[in-house]
This record gives structure tokens, sequence and C-alpha cells, in this order.
């Protein structure tokens, strides 16, 4: 008897917690008891890495500091090069009269926990709605997207990875566009992609870069690369596997990125108008005979396309 | 039933907050498949230590505390362990009399169809395991009882839990 009230009480729970809203603050609420258990639970783990780490030789110490001052210069260099195509793409951007691309905003991040259910991929981060987290904010690391935000607490969020069954996401080869859906395989190593026309210009070692369709994630940043590319003529589309670039089972550190809230056609009517003040400024600037020195920047692109105008 | 008066019952509050830890606590990759139920065995040792002491109400609250610290529906581990205990306690008085290899079959079973329970409902959400790999666990839990069952039975009787 007690063993149906129960079940009931249960199976109503359940019910509940999946079609409604209504036991989501409860829920939240309960979720600040989730962060010192894990916490808890990982200590064996942190205490294990703390000490390797006091524990580590100076060699050792010296050549990880070798590596990464390499990876800082080869960092370096690509930010150099990407101060130029910046520019670049800003300029090509006011020639197709677009809105500049808005950089977006990032919050740090660290692994707390992960889903002790292995048939899942979820993990349990530091950042919860007190320091701003919303539903369905995606996450990436420094190579690229992971996950999304799934079930945010006052103090901790938990976050969906893309390899997880349940998940997929809409990307494009960076080489030319094609668009697709990566769904998750339950793999941490393996993407999908679904609905890959048999002729679908697509092969090993593409690039998929999220596309941005769903408006859930940001577009354009890393997914995945492609691995495999099976043409079955038995199939009616193409098997496309592909690699998560972020290191989904690896990585402790996280960036949660907080996309514009504006509307596009908001961005597109404030950017034109930034752009109008800067331009109006330049003008001032021209007649008052300032010649400022050649800068990369789109007033001075003006600035020296004006004269030539005025010559012609 | 006769009313016993409650004594050292932190013990068992205790011991369940342990459980609950051990459930979520990191385990190497390899390891993961086959993380034993440590809360049904704790709950399992208590239930036959103490069927008058700790009952399905008890089995419920935790599970819905498991199911917090999961992410996973409000009431899914709750079930479980209401299902488990229940079992538990209409086989107790069976249970008891047998050696502790038997114990440890039955409670294989037992736990089986728990896994088997909990697959379902996992299922109705959306996320299914591919193999029979989710059997693992209650393998896994029926090898560790009498481990168990021994380090509880110790501590019940050196605190005299009732």
């Amino acid at each position: 008897m007690r063993l149906l009230v129960l079940a009931v009480l249960s199976a109503v729970l359940m019910v509940v917690d999946a079609r409604f809203t209504v036991l989501k603050p409860l829920r939240s609420q309960l979720g600040l008891i989730v962060e010192p258990v894990y916490w808890l639970g990982r200590l064996p783990v942190t205490l294990w890495e703390g000490a390797t780490q006091e524990l580590s030789s100076r060699t050792e110490l010296a050549a990880e500091n070798e590596k990464l001052k390499a990876e800082h210069l080869m960092m370096q260099r690509r930010l150099q090069k990407l101060a130029a195509l910046t520019e670049q793409n800003v300029r090509l951007r006011e020639l197709l009269n677009s809105a500049a691309l808005v950089d977006d905003d990032v919050l740090a991040t660290e692994l707390i926990g992960i889903d002790p259910n292995p048939f899942t991929h979820r993990i349990l981060i530091d950042k919860g709605t007190k320091d701003g987290v919303l539903l369905g904010q995606p996450v990436l690391d420094a190579r690229g997207l992971m996950g999304q935000v799934v079930e945010v607490m006052p103090y901790t969020s938990r976050v969906l990875l893309l390899t997880d069954t349940t998940h997929s996401i809409p990307v494009q080869v960076n080489r030319n566009g094609l668009r697709a859906i990566a769904t998750g395989t339950g793999n941490p190593e393996r993407l999908e992609l679904r609905h890959v026309a048999d002729t679908a210009d697509i092969k090993e070692g593409d690039l998929l870069v999220s596309s941005g369709l769903g408006q859930r994630f940001p577009a354009g940043y890393p997914v995945a690369t492609v691995s495999e590319v099976v043409h079955d003529s038995g199939q009616p589309f193409a098997i496309v596997r592909a690699v998560p670039t972020a290191n989904l089972n690896r990585s402790r550190y996280m960036l949660l990125v907080f996309t514009d809230p504006r509307s596009p056609e908001q961005r597109a009517t404030e950017s034109a108008e930034a752009q109008e003040a800067a331009d109006r400024q330049a003008r001032e600037q021209g007649q008052a005979g300032v010649d400022e020195p050649t800068d990369a920047t789109p007033s001075a692109v003006e600035d020296s396309a004006a004269p030539r105008e005025s010559e012609q | 039933m006769i009313t016993v008066r409650a004594r050292n019952v932190w013990v068992i509050w205790l011991s369940m907050a342990l459980a609950l830890l051990l459930s979520v606590a990191t385990l190497p990759k390899f390891m993961e498949i086959g993380r034993p139920l440590w809360l049904a065995l704790f709950l399992t040792y208590w239930v036959l230590a103490l069927p008058h002491r700790v009952g399905m109400a008890t089995a419920w609250s935790i599970g819905l505390l498991a199911d917090v610290l999961n992410g996973s529906l409000l009431g899914q581990n709750a079930l479980i362990l209401t299902l488990i205990t229940f079992l538990v306690l209409s086989l107790h008085q069976r249970l008891r009399m047998f050696p502790m290899w038997q114990q440890s079959m039955v409670l294989m079973v037992v736990f089986g169809l728990a896994q088997l329970v909990q697959l379902w409902l996992n299922a109705l959400t959306g996320s299914r395991p591919p193999t029979l790999a989710f059997v693992l666990p209650a393998l896994v839990s029926a090898l560790l009882w009498p481990w168990i069952c021994m380090i509880l039975r110790g501590v019940h009787q050196r605190l005299g839990v009732n």
C-alpha cells in the first residue's frame, strides 16, 4: 500500500518535472547542496593533482614553462595575423553594408563534477544564476564549442555536452558553407552528421563550425573536424563522422558565452548609426586638416579614400 | 509493532550521506560503467537490520536527494530505491536466514530489476545505453555486498544503533 502511494507520488513528480516548470525553482534551490557534495566527491582527485603539482620536479616545470612559451609565441603570431584579418573583414563588411561583427562577452568557469551516469554526457560547472548564467547558454573551451547549459542552480549549473545522444547542433563546413546537423553519439570522441547527401562536397579533414541557425549557439565557433566519410550505395545518405575539436573529456577550464540579447535588426541599426557617427567625425577631422598617420582603422581608410576622389 | 526507543539513529543518516557522496565521487573512466549502487547497498543493509526504523519513506526521501544530485528527473531514483526497499522488506525474513553468498545472489536479481526500471525511465527521457552494460552495476554491487554488510554490521553493533 505504501509502495503504491510512493510510486504514484514519484510518477507524478517525474511527469511534472518533465512537462511543467512548476518544480524548477524548488529544484534550483535544492541544487545548493550539489556543490559541496561534488566538491567532497572530487576531493581525492583534487588532492592528488595538488600533490603531483607540489612534487613535480624543477626540470619538469622548466620543460613545461618552455613548452608554454613556445605555445605563447605561436599564439602571438596567429594573433598578429588575426588583427590584419579582422581589419580586412571590417573593410569588406563595410563594402557590403552589413552589420559589424560583435565580439561576444565571456565568463571563465571551472569544471567541478561529471555526471555519474556514464551514458549521459553532462558536466557540472562552478557558475550559476548568481553569476548571470542563463538556460541554453553556450559553453566553449580553448579549442571549440563544448555544449550548452541545461540546468541552472544558484552557484552551479549543468552543461549538456555536444556528444550526448540527445544533443544536436547545426553546423557548416568551413571550406564551402555546406550546412548540416551534427548529432551526438554517446561516444566522447565522435559526432555524426545527419542527412548529408551522398554527392555533397564534404571530405576528411574539413572543419565544421557552428552555423548559428538554431539561434542557440553563436555562429563561427569550431565544433568538429570530419574524420571519416563513408559512401555506402545501400544507404540513402552518406555516413559522416567527425571528432569534436574541444577536449570534451579533458578540459578543466571553460568559457561561458554571453551572446548579444539584441535582435539582428536592432544590432544592424545601432551599428549603422555608430558607423555614420564615425564617418561624420572623420569628415570633420578631414576638414580641420588633421592628417592622421595611416592607421589601418576604418576612419583612416575613409581618410585615404577621400583625397583620391577629390583628385579625380 | 512494538515501538523501540531510537538510539544512535544519526549513524544511519551519516552512512546514507556517505553513500550519496560515493555515488557521485569521481571514478576512473573505465570503472564508471560499473559504478556500484552505493545507495541501494547501504539502504538494503539498514532495511535488513532495522526494518522498523528504515522503510520505504526513508528510501523515497533519500532517492529524491539523489535525483537532485544527479540531475535526473525528480522522483526517478526515489521510485527505484522505494522499489528495492519494498522487495527487500518483503524478503527480509528469508534473506536474514541465508548465507552471505546466497544473499548476494538474491540482491543481484533485485538490483538487476531496479536497473531495468532505471533503463526504462532513462529511455523515456531520451538517453539510452546501447548495450547490456546497464546490468554491470548490479553485478558489481552483489559482489561488494558481503564486505559492505560486514563493515556496516561492525559499525551497527559497536555503536548499538537501534
